[in-house]
């Protein structure tokens, strides 16, 4: 036998130990789940020795975004998308900014990246107990205001009724279309400096879906019937603070890294071109790290769609102004013993956890195959 | 265009001075090179001239202007760095443009100029593509393109050419002296190179350790070197040092090592102290081999022994033993001789240079 097959048939066999466990128990389950959240298992009888599952198709997919009774659900991607946008541009903006404090070669500059990193390494369940202490309505961030001799704060963190941003879930058509004309809109301006001809078919998209959006109006179908107004919570703000106090210095480790390999060379013929400090941090560090970026993104992305320790520590598992479709997941599926729904509420997250994913691995499996 | 003046300028890391006390005057349009080992200072002081360094003491005028203070983006100097430095993530277009979009110049001039350059320097067809898509030629070209868009009053090259091959390199160097000849803009270039050194430069400084050991012209630094390290270190292979003595011999005043002796021109060296010791210099080309009757003086051609013969194609290279000394000689053709060997050797003795031993700088 030739060494090369030889070789191959070795690594195949080191190997396919994690390939069966993976298959099984990654892959496996997510088909187990995609069909669960395809039956009515739940209810009364859920948890008898042979539940009687019906297979019926994507009712529950249906049910969780149109179903009269799932609102809580609604609430809770909406509070997802709010808390995740958040976070993103929270934790990255922060850690960036500090990356390029640090990046200036500050004094203690090793002391104070541990300083900013050190939150990582708590658990969720301790920075989360610490911040609703810290969050309390009469105590923590509000009172420091009285050091100065200022009045204390008054704002709820964690149990603000406030919601901004409103708006009615049965119009989510207009506003898809809304949102999409946006993106497409902005995809065209981006795309327009290297090909007109696409940039023109994006905007065309765009402005399409958005004068369907305005022209359609309410002729277009609800998605409920009856009005259901969701926003952004204010009380998400303290789990929002929280979540990026932990991670900008994750993200500031990610930059300051990517800062320090990019040579002096760079810099020194950058500041030649004349680009003053922000000049070079906005026209060449910042664009040269969009790797950096981009991981950060899908990372935080990530992490923010299945937060569920810190936000259960904050303010428990059924605040619904605070809730989360993790949270959501667990309740349905082993509280109530909806296991079919709790498992849609899975496939929903998975999926969208899939859409940051997918493009991203995409693109880099393409740049490596034109290396 | 610009004069660039250093007056006494010095550079210390801490405790440690690696830039004493620099002088030198570098005329408008003048190509200078800075050339010397590892560690002599040549970049450092490039480096303070751009501004990326800050000057201990002394001070650097540009123009009519002291610069010390002013930061790099404010002297008007453009640099080509030794891997380039272009930016990765921007297009050769993008990478040329950057400067004069800093400097906030209308579009429509950027584009102008960009273009200009580009013809120059034949990236025409390349001003879309990253850098990563071009091969070293090509970014060198485009390192080039960025420093030139920018009209400074003075280029700075830090060793441009050492991240090349030896073809391309020989390729780069003539069209960087094009270049020059055609914008005529001041230039100051690093290397360690000395070939690039002698080729490109209106005059050389040559550093070590931090001094200045002499400036002057490529001819007159490989012909009247300043000190027994000038000597070795311009011209290759380096010029031969043997220790000796002056002694007049019937009236004349010669030179004498071990068994050799040379009666030195009359219009040289003529006031030496009798029998002062000396460091004799002559350049590998000085020493001829072929035609000697007709080229060279009677009393200047000498019985040698080949210890080794190495062809190179257009000249060889010989080591001799004249009169137990050793020397390296540098003559045309190819010469086909074998260790062992005996050929006369003619020594043009006009051309050479003594030292002072203790000082081993060259006596006047």
């Amino acid at each position: 036998m030739r060494e090369v097959s030889r070789d191959r048939i070795k690594a195949f066999l080191t190997l396919l130990p994690s390939i069966v466990l993976i298959g099984i128990f990654v892959y496996g389950f997510i088909g187990n789940t995609i069909w669960i959240s395809l039956t009515d298992w739940g209810g009364v009888a859920a948890l008898a020795e042979h539940p009687v599952k019906h297979f019926i198709g994507i009712q529950n997919y249906v049910d969780l975004f149109t179903g009269f009774l799932e609102g809580r659900f609604r609430q809770d991607m909406v509070n997802a998308v709010f808390y995740s946008v958040s976070l993103l541009a929270g934790a990255v903006g922060l850690g960036m900014f500090i990356a390029i404090l640090l990046d200036r070669k500050p004094k203690g500059e090793d002391f104070l990246r541990t300083v900013f990193l050190y939150p990582m390494s708590l658990s969720f369940i301790v920075s989360g107990t610490i911040w609703r202490w810290m969050l309390a309505p009469q105590g923590g961030v509000n009172i420091l205001p009285t050091y100065a001799g200022f009045k204390p704060l008054t704002f709820k963190w964690l149990s603000a009724k406030t919601t901004v941003l409103a708006f009615n879930w049965q119009n989510l058509l207009q506003i898809g279309l809304y949102l999409v004309a946006v993106i497409t809109i902005i995809i065209g301006f981006i795309v327009y400096r290297n090909s007109r001809s696409k940039s023109v078919k994006w905007l065309a998209i765009g402005a399409l879906s958005g004068l369907t959006a305005w022209i359609g109006g309410d002729m277009l179908p609800k998605a409920l019937i009856l009005e259901e107004i969701h926003g952004f919570n204010l009380a998400t703000l303290g789990i929002i603070m929280a979540t990026i106090w932990q991670y900008s210095g994750y993200t500031m480790a990610l930059y300051l890294a990517g800062f320090n390999g990019i040579s002096q060379d760079l810099h020194d013929a950058a500041m030649l071109d004349g680009a003053s400090t922000s000049a070079y941090y906005t026209h060449i560090a910042i664009p040269m790290l969009k790797p950096i970026t981009i991981s950060a993104v899908i990372i935080l992305s990530h992490i923010s769609l299945k937060m569920f320790d810190l936000i259960f520590s904050m303010t428990g598992p059924d605040n619904a102004e605070t809730g989360h479709p993790a949270l959501n997941m667990y309740l349905t599926t082993f509280r109530a013993n909806e296991f079919a729904r709790g498992a849609s509420i899975a496939i929903v997250l998975f999926l969208l956890a899939a859409t940051f994913i997918i493009p991203y691995l995409i693109t880099q499996y393409k740049q490596r195959r034109t290396r | 265009m610009a004069q660039v003046k250093l007056n006494n300028v010095v550079k210390n890391y801490g405790n440690v001075k690696v830039v004493h006390g620099a002088d030198l005057l570098i005329d408008d349009s003048e190509f200078i090179v800075l050339v010397g080992p590892s560690g002599c200072g040549k970049s450092t002081i490039l480096r303070m001239i751009a501004g990326l360094e800050t000057i201990s003491g002394g001070e650097i005028v540009i123009g009519d202007q002291v610069v010390n203070r002013v930061s790099p983006k404010d002297r008007n100097v453009a640099m080509v760095f030794q891997n380039y430095a272009l930016y990765p993530h921007m297009t050769v277009r993008e990478n040329m443009a950057f400067g004069l979009k800093m400097a906030k110049e209308p579009r429509d001039i950027i584009e102008k100029k960009v273009n200009q350059a580009a013809a120059t320097l034949e990236l025409g067809p390349y001003l879309d593509r990253k850098p990563a898509a071009l091969s070293g030629g090509q970014r060198q070209r485009v390192a080039m393109g960025r420093a030139i868009v920018r009209q400074p009053d003075v280029f700075l090259f830090d060793e441009p050419l050492s991240n090349l091959d030896a073809q391309l390199r020989t390729q780069m160097r003539m069209e960087l002296k094009k270049l020059h000849l055609q914008f005529k803009t001041t230039t100051i270039y690093v290397t360690h190179d000395q070939i690039e050194a002698m080729t490109l430069a209106d005059r050389i400084v040559i550093l070590k350790d931090g001094y200045i050991q002499q400036v002057g012209s490529p001819i007159e630094v490989f012909e009247r070197p300043a000190n027994v390290f000038v000597a070795q270190f311009i011209g290759n292979p380096p010029m031969n040092i043997i220790k000796g003595k002056c002694t007049r011999v019937n009236g004349a005043m010669t030179l004498v090592a071990g068994d050799l002796s040379l009666q030195l021109p009359e219009d040289k060296y003529q006031d030496i102290a009798e029998g002062k010791s000396v460091l004799i210099g002559i350049r590998p080309d000085g020493i001829k081999v072929r035609d000697v009757e007709h080229r060279i003086r009677e009393e200047w051609r000498k019985e040698a022994t080949v210890n080794v013969a190495e062809i190179l194609g257009g000249q060889s290279l010989l080591e001799l033993n004249i009169s137990n000394n050793r020397f390296i000689a540098e003559v045309e053709g190819r010469m086909k001789l074998h260790p062992g060997d005996k050929v006369t050797v003619g020594f043009e003795l006009d051309r050479v240079v003594l030292f002072d031993p203790e000082t081993t700088e060259a006596i006047a």
